[in-house]
């Protein structure tokens, strides 16, 4: 009997709370974003709260942080980034990556199909120098589909391919070089250095 | 013919058509959906007459109670339509037996409205219907107002019973 | 005494007639799409969402959209199914539903119908709508109509016991059924009110956990004769579609929301009438007149609507045990002691 009370008692109780906290809400500043109607203004402080902070929207890369590890490129899910390197020659002038790190390889072309991506977040991991983020631009839709891939290459076609010649003008160089020591060089030796 | 020859003549078409279609319909639940409109009628009819506390309580009991009941009942038997009653020999005898019932029970009505004596009173005082009938069910007739009660707590108690029992 | 200001104005005719049916009518109608508008946005702002805002300034208008979407939308009529029934179901509850408008006291002034026997009329004329339902239910030919149906039939019967009782009480108290008579006797000050024992000796604040005991129990069968949340068991969309109106669609589903939002009202102005003293000024004599009156008696409804609507989107729907639980073991026995008690303090007086 007494339980049957306490029962109805609880009832009415939790009832009441529930209201309390509803009418509270009712009240309260609402979390809706008109979004067409009114453009959430990014660089004010206040509206770009709008957007939470850890949202997935359209990718950038630092051309000057990226040391073309590939990483990114390995993790992708749905493969829609593609990365191109090739060696830096020795004698040309490097710029430091900037974060501090020593650059080894030039990016010769850096495309990221955002058509493709499903939004994981997995090259943004993989990247050591945290080069490849998430941007809060979220609206980038385009008419064609092509113009969804992106380019992070600091290299137009012609330099990149500049910097390829250097470096195969470089191997070459080596090559001549080894293979003239080689032919200086006694037989045996040679032999020897082929095991 | 005024309005309310008019109304009155409305609510009789209702009673009539809808008691009709009760009768012949096929389907059972066709049937007890129209006993709604028989009901409504009637109700309308003692509306009509001044009576309005009864014509609630028609509507009250009939419509909310045992139409409702009715229905529920129907609802479960499976067999919805075309129920059939007139097969072979023992359909023969059936259609015989309510002829004779039905019969009886016309001419019955017809001597008693011919012979019986009318009661007309003025329909002055309409205001005052409840007021009159509970104190008439509380002072002369309290033995029947009893005995309805009587009946109906035993049917509780029955129902009580027959519910609980251990299948 | 003169209880209807159209037939001063337009005579006892057939135009008088009219004129009086007319009008609650279009009052529903704006009162529906005012309540649709306040079930849409209050809704939204008890989630911390704004709601509808595209149509018209800060989505007035929304409900006129919604209406002449559901006017457009196409008559559909299941191949299976009962077509006169089913077709004639919503009727039958719109029609319950607007002939229970036919005793509402709007004002001293205005009251449809004054038959001395309002507060039985609406209780009895709820009746047509349970088989309405059983109706729309039945010949849907569909096994989530039916059974929303059999849910929604068997919580009004259920519920309509302690309603009855909380009726009853108000009636002992008051000594009478005719709804006029009842906001008759409740005005003076808001003390007077039914909620607080109606007017009399002192003695009678010992009665008020009774009098507001009866009406929690009203408000809570009528929530549950409304087929309201917490008690949209026969709707539930989760388990059976759309319960008893699955198969409808366009104007007849419309008739059908029309008919819920006209029994909201019902069942406001029954409270209002019952317990919070009609269209009487909760001040005595101040602001009182047959124009104030319906203010006040507007006023007052709106306010449960606004309720109904906050406690809808407060809690969840019940499982169907717990209804019948709450229906039979505590509302029941509740309303008896509250009707004994209240019945000894109508004695008293
Ligand atoms: S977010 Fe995922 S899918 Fe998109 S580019 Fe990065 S790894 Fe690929
Ligand atoms: S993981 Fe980072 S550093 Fe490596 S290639 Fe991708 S963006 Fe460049």
């Amino acid at each position: 009997m007494g339980n049957y009370f306490r029962n109805i008692w609880l009832g009415v109780w939790t009832v009441l709370v529930g209201m309390r906290i509803t009418i509270n809400h009712l009240v309260m500043r609402k979390v809706t974003n008109q979004y067409p109607d009114r453009y959430p203004d990014l660089k004010s402080l206040e509206e770009a709260k709008l957007v939470p902070t850890n949202s997935r929207n359209r990718l950038f890369v630092d051309k000057e942080d990226c040391n073309g590890c590939k990483g990114c490129e390995r993790d992708c899910p749905v493969n829609c980034i593609s990365v191109e390197t090739t060696r830096v020659t020795p004698g040309d002038t490097v710029p430091l990556l900037r974060s501090g790190g020593k650059r080894n390889l030039w990016v010769t072309n850096f495309t990221i199909d955002m058509a493709k991506c499903c939004f994981c977040s997995l090259c943004t991991q993989a990247c050591p120098t945290s080069a490849i983020v998430h941007t809060s631009e979220f609206e980038y839709s385009e008419y064609n589909r092509n113009d969804l891939v992106y380019q992070f290459s600091p290299f137009s076609p012609e330099e990149a391919q500049v910097k390829k010649d250097m470096f195969a003008n470089y191997q070459a160089e080596q090559a001549a070089k080894k293979a003239a020591a080689a032919a200086v060089a006694p037989a045996p030796a040679a032999t020897q250095e082929n095991v | 013919m005024d309005l309310f020859e008019i109304i009155f003549y409305f609510f009789a078409a209702i009673v009539l058509v809808s008691a009709l279609v009760v009768v012949l319909s096929k389907n059972i639940m066709y049937s007890a959906f129209s006993l709604l409109f028989t009901f409504f009628g009637v109700a309308g009819l003692f509306v009509l007459l001044n009576a309005d506390f009864v014509g609630i309580t028609q509507i009250m009991v009939y419509v909310g109670g045992i139409l409702v009941l009715i229905i529920f009942g129907v609802m479960i038997t499976t067999k919805v339509t075309g129920v059939d009653i007139k097969e072979g020999i023992s359909g023969k005898l059936q259609y015989a037996g309510a002829g004779i019932i039905t019969l009886l029970t016309a001419i019955f009505l017809s001597l008693m409205f011919i012979n019986g004596k009318w009661i007309t009173g003025s329909s002055t005082d309409v205001h005052a219907t409840i007021h009159q009938i509970g104190t008439l069910l509380m002072t002369k007739y309290i033995l029947a107002f009893e005995a309805a009660a009587i009946l109906l707590l035993i049917a509780f108690i029955g129902a009580a019973l027959i519910g609980r029992r251990k299948a | 005494m003169e209880t209807n200001f159209i037939y001063s104005l337009l005579g006892n005719n057939l135009l008088g007639y009219l004129a009086v049916c007319i009008l609650p009518l279009v009052f529903l109608i704006v009162y529906a799409l005012v309540a649709i508008l306040g079930e849409l946005k209050i809704g939204a702002f008890m989630q911390d969402r704004l709601g509808p805002m595209r149509t018209g300034p800060w989505g007035t208008i929304q409900p006129i959209a919604e209406v002449v979407k559901l006017l457009q939308k196409e008559n559909i009529t299941p191949d299976a199914a009962s077509k006169f029934l089913f077709n004639l179901a919503p009727f039958i509850i719109f029609t319950a539903a607007f002939a229970a408008f036919a005793v509402i006291p709007f004002s001293p002034k205005f009251v449809p119908s004054g038959i001395n026997l309002g507060l039985f009329y609406i209780f009895a004329i709820g009746s047509f709508a349970v088989i309405g339902i059983f109706m729309g239910g039945w010949a849907s030919n569909n096994k989530y109509s039916l059974l929303g149906a059999v849910r929604s039939v068997a919580q009004i019967i259920s519920y309509e016991i302690p309603a009855g009782m909380a009726i009853l009480s108000i009636a002992a108290l008051a000594g009478t059924l005719d709804m006029n008579e009842i906001i008759t006797k409740q005005s003076g000050w808001f003390t007077n009110w039914y909620i607080f024992g109606g007017s009399g000796s002192a003695l009678r604040i010992l009665f008020l956990p009774f009098t507001f005991g009866i009406f929690v129990i009203y408000l809570i069968a009528s929530l549950a004769e409304t087929n309201r949340t917490p008690f949209d068991i026969p709707e539930g969309e989760s388990e059976i579609v759309a319960g008893y109106h699955t198969e409808y669609s366009g104007m007849k589903f419309a008739m059908f929301f029309f008919a819920e939002y006209a029994n909201m009202f019902v069942v406001s102005a029954l409270l209002t009438i019952m317990f919070f003293g009609g269209w009487n000024s909760p001040f005595g004599d101040f602001m009182s007149g047959p124009i104030w009156a319906v203010v006040w008696f507007l006023g007052k409804s709106m306010s449960f609507i606004f309720l109904q609507i906050w406690l809808r989107w407060t809690l969840p729907r019940l499982r169907v045990d717990q209804l019948m639980y709450t229906g039979w073991k505590v509302l029941l026995p509740i309303s008896f002691v509250c009707f004994f008690a209240i019945a000894l303090l109508a004695m008293l007086k």
